[in-house]
């Protein structure tokens, strides 16, 4: 019996390294494309982002270096993205984008009276909270904060009544879908994400 | 009869509705199970492990590579922040304030000036002390006053602060009068700087340091 329970233990525990070597190896060829792709676009003074959907992500960087880096509340997608690839931001849209003011001249009130100044500028807190963004590799993103009331229903509507079905024609027909959504806990990160992300801008998404 | 036939059919149409919707979405949760895709190409075998090995360290140490020595600027324009780095260890950080992203029109329509901060890769041009400003013609059409002939009528001195950083097309990190509003964007396009962390910004940096601005 003794015998039998040491025999089970030591197939467990070879099963299990072996398990753990598969991991390791599949880990360590993920890395190296990462890496290759990565490579490609670090080695120009462009910025790119990496958005690493295992660990709920995003950064920006340049030159391999991270500039901004975002924590994600939650992440769900609808489809099969196809991820590997370097992506390139072709469309940024929101329902109410932000507009830029313009000075009338002669009007400027700092040049006048300094203390009685307004500032009138397109800053951070007038950007969107949520947005979307379309790749070329036809992957839609959402990108929202969280939020409440009516909004967030028509949200789950969305997400777990319509794209499900449009989600099964289109890959009936052939072109499956490739949406994802991103939230982030606090909506400046929302608002940071729209204010630097630009249309062309590079990344990957892994 | 026919009520009873309508109900029965509302009844089968909600229902009917309902089955679309619970098939797609478990076709959906099936579709998804299989996501992320595992690791494409032929299974890695023992031999090759240590090449991959080497490759992902030769791909790392060459990214690291891009990245600048020595010191460099980081500017956030949307929190208005500056940053001076050294790898990953920031030196020094400082608010700024950044372009307004404002619309100037030439009234002749002929011109027009968008003021935001340039976003890219810059690096320092020119280091000024005690630097004028040579008003461009937007300055004076913002203000509504007419253009000078003289290039001498262009020049103010003090509104730029003790010191000056160019990085190309007439864009400078600068001093500033109004202190209250850094934080804000509010310049031209200029990065402006308080006085103290302008003072150590311009006795750390020297030419050529790099500038990221996002």
């Amino acid at each position: 019996m003794k015998n039998a329970v040491r025999w089970i233990v030591v197939l467990l525990v070879a099963a299990a390294g072996a398990f753990g070597q598969q991991l390791d190896k599949a880990s360590l060829v993920r890395r190296q494309q990462e890496l290759t792709a990565e490579s490609e676009l670090a080695k120009e003074p462009k910025f790119y982002f990496v958005l690493n959907v295992r660990q709920r992500s995003l950064e920006l960087r340049v030159k391999g270096m991270p500039l901004r880096a975002w924590k994600l509340k939650s992440m769900k997608f609808w489809g099969q993205p196809a991820f590997s690839k370097t992506v390139v931001l072709v469309r940024k849209s929101t329902l109410n984008p932000p507009q830029r003011n313009v000075i009338k001249p002669g009007e400027t009130t700092a040049a006048k009276d300094p203390v009685k100044f307004e500032l009138e500028a397109l800053e951070l807190k007038d950007m969107p909270r949520s947005f979307s963004l379309e790749f070329d590799n036809g992957l839609h993103v959402s990108v929202k904060a969280e939020g409440g009331g009516l909004r967030s229903l028509a949200e789950a509507f969305g997400w777990y009544a319509v794209l499900p079905v449009r989600n099964l024609i289109q890959t009936r027909n052939g072109k499956p879908m490739s949406e994802l959504e991103l939230s982030f806990e606090n909506e400046k990160d929302a608002q940071a994400m729209y204010w630097i992300f630009f249309e062309g801008i590079k990344g990957l998404v892994y | 009869m026919g009520k009873r036939l309508l109900v029965v059919l509302l009844v089968l149409g909600y229902l009917g509705a309902l089955a679309a919707v619970g098939v797609s979405y478990y076709s959906g949760l099936k579709q998804a199970a299989d996501w992320p895709p595992k690791a494409e190409g032929a299974p890695l075998s023992e031999k090759d492990l240590p090449k991959v090995r080497k490759t992902v360290q030769a791909l790392e140490k060459r990214i690291a590579g891009f990245s600048p020595r020595g010191v460099y600027i980081v500017v956030d324009t949307g929190e208005n922040r500056l940053y001076v780095k050294k790898g990953d260890e920031i030196v020094r950080q400082a608010v700024v304030s950044c372009g307004s992203g404002d619309v100037l029109q030439d009234p002749t329509g002929k011109r027009k000036w968008v003021f935001d901060t340039p976003r890219g890769e810059f690096y320092v041009k020119s280091k000024i002390t005690n630097p004028y400003w040579v008003k461009p013609d937007w300055a004076f059409i913002e203000e509504g006053e007419p253009i000078p002939k003289k290039a001498e009528d262009r020049v103010e001195a003090g509104s730029l602060g003790d010191y000056a950083l160019g990085f190309g097309d007439g864009f400078f990190i600068h001093g500033t009068l109004y202190t209250r509003l850094l934080g804000r964007n509010v310049t031209h396009g200029c990065v402006r700087v308080g006085d103290d962390d302008l003072k150590e910004i311009f006795k750390i940096v020297p030419l050529g340091t790099k500038i990221y601005i996002y």
